[in-house]
């Protein structure tokens, strides 16, 4: 420590840490008070004076695209045609759904009669190929009852009702005109007993066209970009506007974080070169409790406590003159005392113990 | 040897503050000072040590607060200077708005240099507010400091006499322990030999009945005891 050598070390920066740490502290907590309060007052304001020039901005009114006045003709010609299946002609034009008229009634009991008229012999055929096949025979006439038959092996009841069960026989009959089923000597079965097809509407839209005639300005293109132009240079002025409020937010939390890191680091030097000298004068003290009065040497550069390093060496000198002044007296005594013949004496040995303590003390 | 005082040590004393000049003190019979109390003027023991933190202190808060106040100032006229430019282009072609506009730009100016003065106020009371905090902050410090140079001044006079406790509230408490360690030793290894000569000036001077070389030596040597006892009261 008291060597002329020695150099600071950031080892032994923290010598004194309740006198450095309560210093360094105080500075850190006092900046970091003030950054964070006038930080918040900072950003408020700025946060104000965004919205301000944001509202500025957005007040200046861009040119606007001149409207083009549509010129293609009305009406229904070009609506675009939808065909609207309820499943019941699959094949029919959308056009005969589209005109019946919207408050009819929905079709009751019995199931709606087919809009299409067709042939009354393929649709006899189509139900004797779809009910007149083994096990069973019938002989299918339009609109009189269909009697089934089948052998002993088969239930006629059963068949019959398998049958009502698969949508194309029942379409078949309805097609027909055939609205009863009935087993030769068992049950007779109305075929609006038979379970409804699912009921799904298929929309189907066709190609369409638009003939648009507009009246195109002949600035309609400058027109365009000057709109946009304007929109976008807006959208970039608030972007930057806003780009700068949170820039002073990042400014001022890396200059809040900078600046109490960096207070940290100069508290505790600053501080240490207080610390310093009273570390080293701790040492000196100890030295002379024990009894040792050592060479006192200077304070590095730059340390504080320069007068009171001083106090401490004339004290440290005031005490070894005390020292020496009593060597003086001692040997003086001791010398006489030879002289005189008594240097055997109790009393000169003690004495002569005391000198020799007091001259290695001041070594 | 009953003359030679105790090395004691006034504990918690509030004698202290500054060291004695004669005799007087807890254990001497000599005349008993006024306690000491703090006071203004005493608080700045050591400028140098003291006022370079209360400055940095003082001028770092000051920056700050400046720097921060500055961007604040800067926003708020930015935001005045905003609207004060859409009034104008409001009321620009109608002159019967004049008043309305200036009386609306003057109150916005009127608050721009409120803003101002409540800033630089707050920042005096706060510059005053903190340079106080921090000049009895470090008076603890320089306190203790004081007191010891004090005691330092004492020991390279040769006197040491009794020393008192640190104030109340004081810093560096471990350091003015050793100092009082230190002091307190040297004291008694002192008085030790104070004890230890004037015993054999006693026991040699019925032998130096014939010799005067021992007679002059012994009388010096009870001088030097006599002033050395009253260097240790």
């Amino acid at each position: 420590m008291a060597g002329p050598g020695y150099k600071r070390s950031w080892k032994n920066l923290l010598l004194n840490k309740r006198y450095q740490l309560r210093f360094t502290l105080f500075m850190v907590g006092i900046a970091a008070v003030l950054m964070t309060c006038l930080g918040w007052w900072v950003m408020r304001v700025a946060e104000d004076a965004t919205n301000v020039a944001m509202a500025r901005v957005r007040g200046e009114a861009c040119p606007k695209i001149p409207e083009l006045t549509e010129t293609a003709p009305s009406g229904d010609s070009n609506a675009v045609p939808m065909k609207l299946d309820d499943g019941s002609d699959s094949g029919g034009s959308g056009s005969g759904s589209s005109e019946q008229p919207p408050d009819q009634p929905p079709p009751q009991q019995p199931p709606p009669q087919p809009h299409v008229v067709v042939d009354p012999a393929v649709a006899l055929t189509a139900v004797a190929n779809l009910w007149c096949i083994t096990p069973a025979s019938c002989k299918p006439a339009a609109t009189e009852p269909l009697v089934i038959r089948t052998g002993r092996a088969t239930n006629c009841d059963a068949y019959v009702k398998k049958k009502l069960g698969d949508p194309a026989s029942v379409e078949a009959l309805r097609k027909a005109m055939i609205t009863v089923v009935r087993c030769e000597g068992g049950q007779t079965v109305s075929i609006a007993d038979a379970p409804e097809p699912e009921h799904h509407v298929t929309v189907q839209i066709d190609e369409s066209s638009m003939t648009l005639t507009p009246t195109v300005p002949n600035d309609y293109g400058d027109s365009i970009v000057k709109h946009w132009t304007c929109e976008m240079r807006q959208a970039g002025a608030i972007d930057s506007l806003e780009r700068g409020r949170r820039l002073i937010l990042w400014v001022l939390l890396a200059t809040g974080i900078v600046l109490s890191v960096g207070l940290a680091v100069y508290g505790i030097k600053m501080t240490h070169r207080v610390a310093g000298p009273l570390f080293k004068v701790s040492l000196y003290l100890a030295k002379m409790r024990d009894g040792r009065f050592d060479k006192v040497y200077n304070l590095r550069k730059g340390d504080q406590l320069v007068d009171f390093y001083t106090h401490f060496k004339t004290a440290h000198a005031g005490v070894v003159t005390l020292e020496r002044a009593d060597i003086d007296q001692v040997k003086a005594v001791i010398a006489a005392a030879e002289a005189a013949g008594c240097g055997d004496h109790e009393a000169v040995a003690e004495l002569k113990k005391t000198l020799a303590r007091k001259e290695k003390s001041l070594e | 040897m009953s003359d030679v005082p105790a090395a004691t040590v006034v504990q918690d004393g509030k004698l202290g503050g500054d060291v004695p000049k004669g005799e007087g003190g807890a254990g001497g019979g000599g005349p008993r000072r006024t306690p000491y109390k703090r006071r203004l003027s005493n608080y700045m023991l050591d400028r140098s040590l003291q006022l370079r933190y209360v400055l940095l202190v003082t001028i770092l808060s000051g920056v700050i607060a400046g720097s921060l106040g500055f961007l604040i100032y800067q926003q708020s006229a930015t935001a005045s200077d905003s609207i004060e430019a859409d009034l104008t282009a409001l009321t620009g072609s109608d002159s019967s708005l004049d008043d309305f506009k200036n009386q609306e730009v003057e109150q916005l100016h009127a608050g721009d240099r409120m803003l101002v003065y409540e800033m630089v106020a707050v920042g005096i009371g706060l510059v005053i507010i903190l340079s106080a905090y921090l000049v009895i902050m470090t008076h603890k410090v320089a306190g203790p400091l004081y007191k010891v140079s004090m005691y330092f001044d004492r020991m390279a006079e040769g006197r040491l006499g009794n020393i008192t406790a640190l104030r109340k509230g004081d810093m560096l408490q471990d350091f003015f322990g050793n100092f009082r360690e230190m002091h307190e030793a040297v004291r008694t290894r002192l008085q030790a030999d104070v004890i230890t000569m004037e015993s054999a000036a006693a026991a040699l001077r019925a032998k130096a009945g014939a010799s005067n070389e021992l007679a002059d030596a012994l009388d010096a040597m009870d001088k030097h005891v006599t002033q050395r006892k009253k260097q240790l009261l």
